[in-house]
């Protein structure tokens, strides 16, 4: 069994009448690449600040490397992370600052900074102070830190906020790395859809402290992608002819009134004739393929009824 | 606790309001050994009359350096992080909230203890060696005060650091720590004008000001009233770090 690095029961984080987080449950397990999806506000943030100790939760409990309480508290080292905007001293370098944290985790291999900054192509302007860098090499500053010591656990906040194309796919090209190289488990945030499906394996829906739904990549591949919809009262009926006449495997039973239909080479009216032949009462077939907007879209019009 | 006292320093030496801060601290020390005179600054309490005592003493009593050295540690250890936010990269990944307050306290502490009692011992050797015996006590003469007084300077300092935690921002924290002792001696005066309050402003506000306790102990005071000097330092340590404690770890951050 995976071991699950972070995982919440019922967290729920409520300020004065606004609910943040609504009994949210989620689990991210070792060597995963974890996106957050969700508007802004959604909550994502919330979760990240939670799981980070920079808040507490109203309800619910997290356990952190299977930890909870004090103890979870405990492994905080063993994560690094970037939540909202990066913040450093902007009177010392990049190297300066990275420095300061190294003393402060006790780390004596003043290698890793250069590694980090490496990481991040900073190493040029490794002598530049903070506070004359642009909002992008903020942003890479941010994650060299969060790599410092080998973290287990990767938190990033928006980490391509600000970002230029050429930096974005960099930055996907260094997550995958670390994921697969080292082994580092990442959660990310972002309200880009597009550029978490390309790095993340794992995805978690999130609306008004909602989880719309947790799902993995061939999961959200299978629920966006393009395929014939059928609507009936039996579906056990439907899928045994499909099976037996149309010798159709790839399709799948969505719930007692769906089956969504996978091969490509399948027409609709020709379904549509096999089906009524064979007795199957349908009350609609209709092609289906969203994008990955339409998707959380969908989600959440599903949540508001 | 030790890795966070290193990092701090390291950052400390690396800012320029620390070596100005170390640069003002002796150039104060300079006017008063180049003139003679000792000076000083009133932070709104009544005035003594030193001029019986020798310069050094003179000095302890009205120093000018306590004005910043309130100010200046609590704002460079504690604000600092706040206002850069750089205290979220050490809450989520080196220590807890708890440690981070201890740690804060301790250091921003002995930070202060360590610049007030080095900063006289400076002046003292220094004043020894260029202005001599007639401005300077012997040493044992001349640290009795400093002693006396650093149970509230703890207790002062405690009580920055406690606003420090409180206020988060260095700009809110400047004002209101420098417009602290004007506002406490307009309302002191405004008091003791006043026929029903003027024996408490007399008896407690002005007797109590942080100045006049500083320049009666360094000079002269009954048993009494440096046992509850001594007590209102010590009370003011331990009820700043446990209102600050509970504070920083329950207040949510920004």
């Amino acid at each position: 069994m995976r071991e699950a690095v972070l995982q919440t029961t019922k967290l729920c984080k409520r300020y004065k009448n606004f609910a943040a987080l609504d009994h949210v449950d989620l689990t991210v397990y070792r060597g995963d690449i974890y996106g957050l999806i969700g508007r802004n506000g959604a909550g994502k943030t919330t979760i990240m600040k939670i799981a980070t100790g920079l808040a507490s939760p109203s309800e619910g409990t997290y356990a952190l490397f299977g930890k909870t309480g004090a103890e979870a508290d405990k492994q905080k080292t063993r994560i690094g992370c970037l939540i909202e905007n990066p913040a450093f001293f902007g009177n010392l370098t990049a190297y300066e600052n990275l420095r300061y944290y190294c003393y402060q985790k006790g780390i004596t291999d003043l290698k890793q900074i250069d590694e980090a900054l490496d990481l991040v192509q900073l190493t040029d302007v490794k002598n530049k102070k903070f506070r004359k860098f642009s909002l992008g090499m903020k942003q890479r500053l941010g994650i060299a830190f969060a790599m410092l010591d080998n973290p287990d656990l990767v938190i990033l906040d928006e980490p391509i906020n600000g970002l230029d194309p050429i930096g974005i796919n960099e930055l996907r090209s260094t997550f995958l790395r670390l994921n697969q190289e080292r082994g580092i488990t990442l959660i990310i945030s972002s309200h880009i859809l597009t550029e978490l499906y390309a790095v993340a394996n794992r995805f978690l829906f999130i609306d008004k402290g909602r989880v719309l739904a947790e799902i993995t990549k061939e999961e959200l591949d299978l629920a966006c992608s393009r395929c014939l919809v059928i609507k009936t009262d039996n579906t056990r009926q439907t899928a045994t002819v499909l099976e037996d006449q149309l010798h159709i495997t790839d399709y799948k039973v969505i719930d007692s009134g769906e089956i969504r239909v996978y091969e490509e080479t399948v027409k609709p009216d020709e379904l549509n004739k096999v089906l009524i032949q064979n007795g199957v009462n349908i009350s609609g077939i209709f092609e289906s393929g969203v994008s990955l907007e339409d998707y959380f879209k969908q989600l959440i019009e599903e949540e508001a009824q | 606790m030790i890795n966070m006292i290193k990092a701090d320093l390291y950052r400390m030496l690396k800012s320029k309001g620390m070596w100005f801060f170390w640069g003002a601290l002796i150039l104060t020390y300079l006017v008063t050994l180049v003139y003679k005179q000792a000076g000083g600054i009133n932070l709104g309490g009544p005035s003594l009359d030193s001029s019986a005592y020798k310069m050094d003493i003179q000095m302890v009593a009205h120093n000018f350096t306590y004005y910043y050295l309130f100010i200046i540690p609590a704002f460079c250890i504690i604000t600092a992080d706040f206002s850069a936010k750089t205290i979220k990269n050490t809450i989520t990944s080196a220590i807890s909230r708890k440690q981070y307050f201890i740690t804060k306290f301790s250091f921003t502490e002995l930070f202060h203890v360590a610049v007030f009692l080095l900063g006289n011992l400076l002046f003292y050797l220094v004043n020894r060696l260029v202005n001599g015996t007639d401005y300077a006590s012997s040493f044992s003469t001349f640290f009795q005060p400093v002693l006396l007084q650093l149970p509230l300077i703890i207790g002062f300092t405690a009580l920055f650091i406690l606003l420090a935690f409180v206020l988060n921002k260095a700009s809110l924290f400047n004002s209101i720590t420098i417009i602290a002792p004007l506002l406490y001696a307009t309302i002191s005066l405004v008091l003791y004008g006043i026929e029903g309050t003027k024996d408490f402003a007399e008896k407690i506000l002005l007797k109590y000001e942080l100045n006049y306790m500083l320049q009666l102990l360094a000079t002269d005071c009954t048993a009494k009233y440096r046992n509850t000097c001594l007590l209102v330092g010590a009370g003011l340590t331990i009820l700043s770090f446990l209102l600050g404690y509970l504070w920083f770890t329950r207040h949510e951050l920004d």
